[in-house]
């Protein structure tokens, strides 16, 4: 049973090309860890170098929104930025022929309809527009809420080669399940 | 303002901020666990040197292959007191270092280069 029971887990990760991924209690040791396999991998396959650093690039804007902004965290709540520990998870992988990185974790209920109306607008955004607005996000300081996480989205965003999805799944306790996923 | 000089780590660049010759430079990747603690003595350390009287040319090289929306903002943050530097007649000097081929980069200096009117911002591509 134990066997199968992976091997299923494990065949449904294959079937869904991916080809890194974890879920469970995220830190910045662990982001960093993980950064370096897959861009160990990406440089072992024939991933044009660009592309590799697009997927990089999204793959720590996600991992750090998820230790940064998840609402179930291991670490207390002031405890800083490299002391963080988060629930969360992160995949990347290929579909098709593109690759894709996406991120999940738990968020305030009452940070959902903040989320769902930025995601819009940088849905509605062209590459020149998300451009502008990166520059645009990029002189004004911090929102006082944000620990840079304003400009993460947009980054996310420029970076991918078609709008990002995102949803959010109700899970009581006034919390809400927040994932993206950005194709390069 | 005393040179301030940190060795490149997997996840931060080289530093070596040489106030009284002139030339600041940062090199290699930067998505540090906490930007702003990296950034953040980097900043002061620049400021009180443009702060401190004198108008000796400065001239900050930037060789970055990677950073992240943090870092971004961080660098920003150091561009700033920079150009009003050079605003206030100092000259001021931006290399930005950017490997051939690399979108990305080249991208991002463009994006840094646009608030500048009065230091001067150069984009310098180098070899793979």
């Amino acid at each position: 049973m134990l066997a199968s029971d992976l091997k299923t887990f494990q065949d449904a990760s294959r079937r869904q090309g991916v080809i890194l991924s974890f879920g469970g209690d995220l830190s910045e040791n662990l982001l960093h860890a993980l950064g370096e396999v897959l861009k160990l991998r990406m440089r072992q396959g024939t991933t044009d170098a660009n592309v590799a650093k697009r997927v990089f690039s999204i793959f720590v804007e996600q991992a750090q929104n998820v230790i940064r902004y998840s609402a179930d965290r291991l670490s207390p709540a002031d405890a800083p930025l490299d002391g963080r520990v988060s629930a969360g998870m992160i995949v990347v992988g290929v579909e098709g022929e593109r690759f894709f990185v996406a991120c999940g974790n738990e968020v305030p209920q009452a940070e959902v309809a903040g989320l769902r109306s930025r995601l819009d607008h940088l849905a509605g955004l062209s590459g020149e527009e998300l451009r502008l607005f990166y520059r645009e996000k990029l002189r004004q300081p911090a929102e006082e809420t944000s620990l840079g996480g304003s400009l993460g989205l947009i980054e996310i965003a420029r970076r991918a080669s078609e709008p990002v999805a995102y949803g959010f799944e109700d899970v009581g306790g006034g919390r809400s399940f927040f994932c993206l996923k950005a194709f390069i | 303002m005393d040179r301030i000089q940190r060795a490149a780590t997997d996840r931060s660049p080289m530093v070596d901020f040489d106030f009284a010759g002139g030339r600041l430079t940062m090199r290699g990747e930067s998505y540090p666990e906490d930007a702003a603690a990296f950034f953040g003595p980097l900043l002061q350390g620049l400021r009180a040197h443009l702060d401190g009287g004198g108008a000796d040319a400065v001239t900050f090289e930037v060789a970055l292959a990677y950073f992240n929306s943090s870092s971004a903002k961080a660098l920003m943050n150091l561009f700033m007191p920079l150009e009003d530097a050079a605003a206030a007649g100092r000259p001021v000097t931006i290399r930005w270092l950017f490997a051939a081929g690399d979108e990305t980069i080249e991208e991002a200096g463009e994006d840094f280069a646009a608030d500048f009117s009065h230091a001067r911002f150069e984009m310098v591509e180098v070899a793979a």
